[in-house]
């Protein structure tokens, strides 16, 4: 089985003040092709870094990362990365935004232009194209920097706690969207969250990671039939599945306090 | 939804005119009124302390110096404005080249930047007469004076932007694959622009002043050689009268990169307003 992302062991130790700080320590990871996978673990567990690392713009201090098999290459450019901001330019209208990556892939304006298009309506952005940032909704800016990303024509995409800015309403209809999205586009996704209704919700197999320094501390597979909607909040297997990851979450933080 | 968008985008092109009219007939009025007052009184004490004109002319005389001399102060007031055109230009296009050097390198921002605010240190009435023989008499030394003294503010508000780049969109454009210099052109240069447009606006209100300068220290036209020449004549009420058409020219200069600020970032505008009606 060839892993989407896989990393076996993965360290990273920053230098804060003249004092070494464990960030991560032996991350144990993998996605599959086309796999949802989520993260969640206690603020501050090195989630970001992890997901700065995948990404490329972040190396780690020891440890084994692939992607699709090839270990070490430049991921630069290879990982859609969505952060919690939407970082939409505010000079530039949605389709300007939109068109960014194939913009600096050198792909003609044309081009460009004409696949932004196609996928305006699906976003939600329909009749939107010309309107700037500071026109929009918070949901319509996070579906507009997500469009950006998807243009970009990644295969596997990191998404860093993109919902925390939204209402309970717009977050559940993003979900929504985002699982119709996912399924018919055949990408991975890697969301890192720290709502556990939002991992269950969407992902095939949610990790858990302990404080820091961030390692893996449990994965649990999500064995709920899909399509899922909100109102399975309270079947049984969802509790049941809610309440271990947290029972797991809060071991963590109540071992942690411990320590501290 | 897009009702309203709609909606708010579209009142009649008549009215926001008006409106937009009478929004600025409101900004200018308190100026205004305070210009005319400072105006009323100087008249009056003039009038009342029988002040002579060589001394301090009354407004009114100064209104009539306007009037009469407007063919010759209108010679000179086109010299002096060209002088300011042609050196903040040079200055402008100085200022952004050093700024995009030391935005793009940090051995060259090492390199070049004490030198550029050394040359703040330099006293441009010293070295103005020194131009003239570097140089020579014509446009030269005054457009280099206007340009030495209005390029610093440029070039230090233009780094400034270039520096205050969202180094979270920097990260999400190299995700994207993008170069060094994608990302400067892209993201850094017009994160930039709008610090670009204050550091104009100081730098267009003070190359007046270098201007005068670079005229004071030899020229045969333009209005600081009309004040050198009008002075020992007595004719006082010319001098302030091209004052006058000086403070003019700034806040007319000052207003049309104003202007050009407006039409070329509407967005810096948009998003600043939002942000003040949040507060």
């Amino acid at each position: 089985m060839r892993y989407a992302i896989q990393t076996i062991g993965l360290s990273k130790t920053l230098t804060l003040e003249g004092r070494p700080l464990d960030v991560l320590r032996g991350v144990d990871f993998h996605a599959n092709d086309g796999e949802f996978v989520s993260i969640i673990g206690p603020s501050g567990c090195g989630k970001s870094t992890l997901l700065n690392i995948i990404a490329g713009l972040d190396s780690p201090t020891s440890g084994v990362l692939s992607l699709h098999g090839r270990a070490g290459s430049a991921r630069l450019g290879s990982v859609g990365y969505m952060q919690q901001k939407d970082l939409l330019m505010p000079w530039r209208s949605v389709l300007d935004n939109a068109v960014l990556g194939l913009e600096i892939q050198g792909v003609s304006r044309r081009e460009a232009v004409s696949r932004a298009s196609e996928h305006l309506g699906r976003f939600g952005l329909d009749g939107f194209e010309a309107s700037y940032p500071h026109e929009l909704s918070g949901g319509m800016r996070q579906r507009a920097a997500f469009l950006r990303t998807v243009l970009a024509g990644q295969d596997v995409f990191l998404l860093d706690e993109p919902f925390g800015a939204l209402d309970a309403l717009s977050r559940s209809q993003i979900h929504r969207w985002l699982t119709g999205l996912w399924e018919s586009m055949n990408k991975t996704i890697v969301l890192v969250t720290h709502d556990v209704d939002e991992a269950i919700l969407l992902s095939d197999r949610v990790y858990v990671m302990t404080a820091r320094p961030g390692s893996m501390k449990t994965v649990q597979r999500i064995d709920i039939a899909r399509p899922r909607s909100a109102d399975m909040v309270t079947t049984p297997r969802f509790v049941d599945l809610k309440s271990a990851l947290l029972t797991s979450i809060r071991e963590d933080a109540h071992a942690h306090e411990i320590a501290v | 939804m897009s009702a309203e968008m709609s909606r708010r985008a579209a009142p009649s092109t008549k009215r926001r005119w008006i409106e937009a009219a009478d929004e600025r007939a409101r900004r200018w009025l308190p100026a205004l009124a305070i210009a005319l007052g400072i105006l009323a009184i100087w008249e009056a004490l003039v009038w009342a302390l029988d002040v002579q004109t060589w001394l301090l002319p009354a407004p009114s005389d100064i209104g009539i110096a306007l009037y009469q001399d407007a063919s010759l102060l209108w010679t000179h007031t086109r010299a002096t404005l060209s002088e300011i055109v042609v050196g903040f230009g040079l200055a402008l296009a100085c200022g952004v080249g050093l700024a995009a050097a030391i935005g793009l390198s940090r051995t060259l921002e090492r390199a070049i930047y004490p030198f550029v605010i050394a040359s703040q240190t330099i006293p441009i009435i010293v070295i103005a007469p020194m131009l003239l023989i570097w140089v020579g008499y014509g446009l030269a030394p005054k457009v280099i004076v206007v340009a030495l003294i209005s390029f610093f503010p440029i070039v230090v508000n233009m780094v400034d932007g270039l520096k205050s780049v969202d180094r979270d969109m920097v990260s999400m454009m190299r995700t994207l694959g993008a170069s060094r210099w994608q990302v400067f052109f892209k993201a850094q240069a017009p994160t930039s622009l709008p610090y670009l447009f204050s550091g104009a606006r100081v730098a267009v209100a003070v190359s007046v002043i270098g201007a005068v300068i670079g005229e004071w220290v030899g020229s045969s036209e333009g209005l600081g050689y009309l004040m050198l020449r009008s002075k020992p004549q007595f004719l006082t009420e010319r001098v302030f009268a091209a004052i006058a058409i000086l403070s003019a020219l700034g806040v007319g200069l000052f207003a049309t990169v104003g202007a050009v600020e407006r039409l070329a970032i509407p967005w810096w505008r948009a998003t600043r307003g939002q942000r003040a009606n949040e507060i």
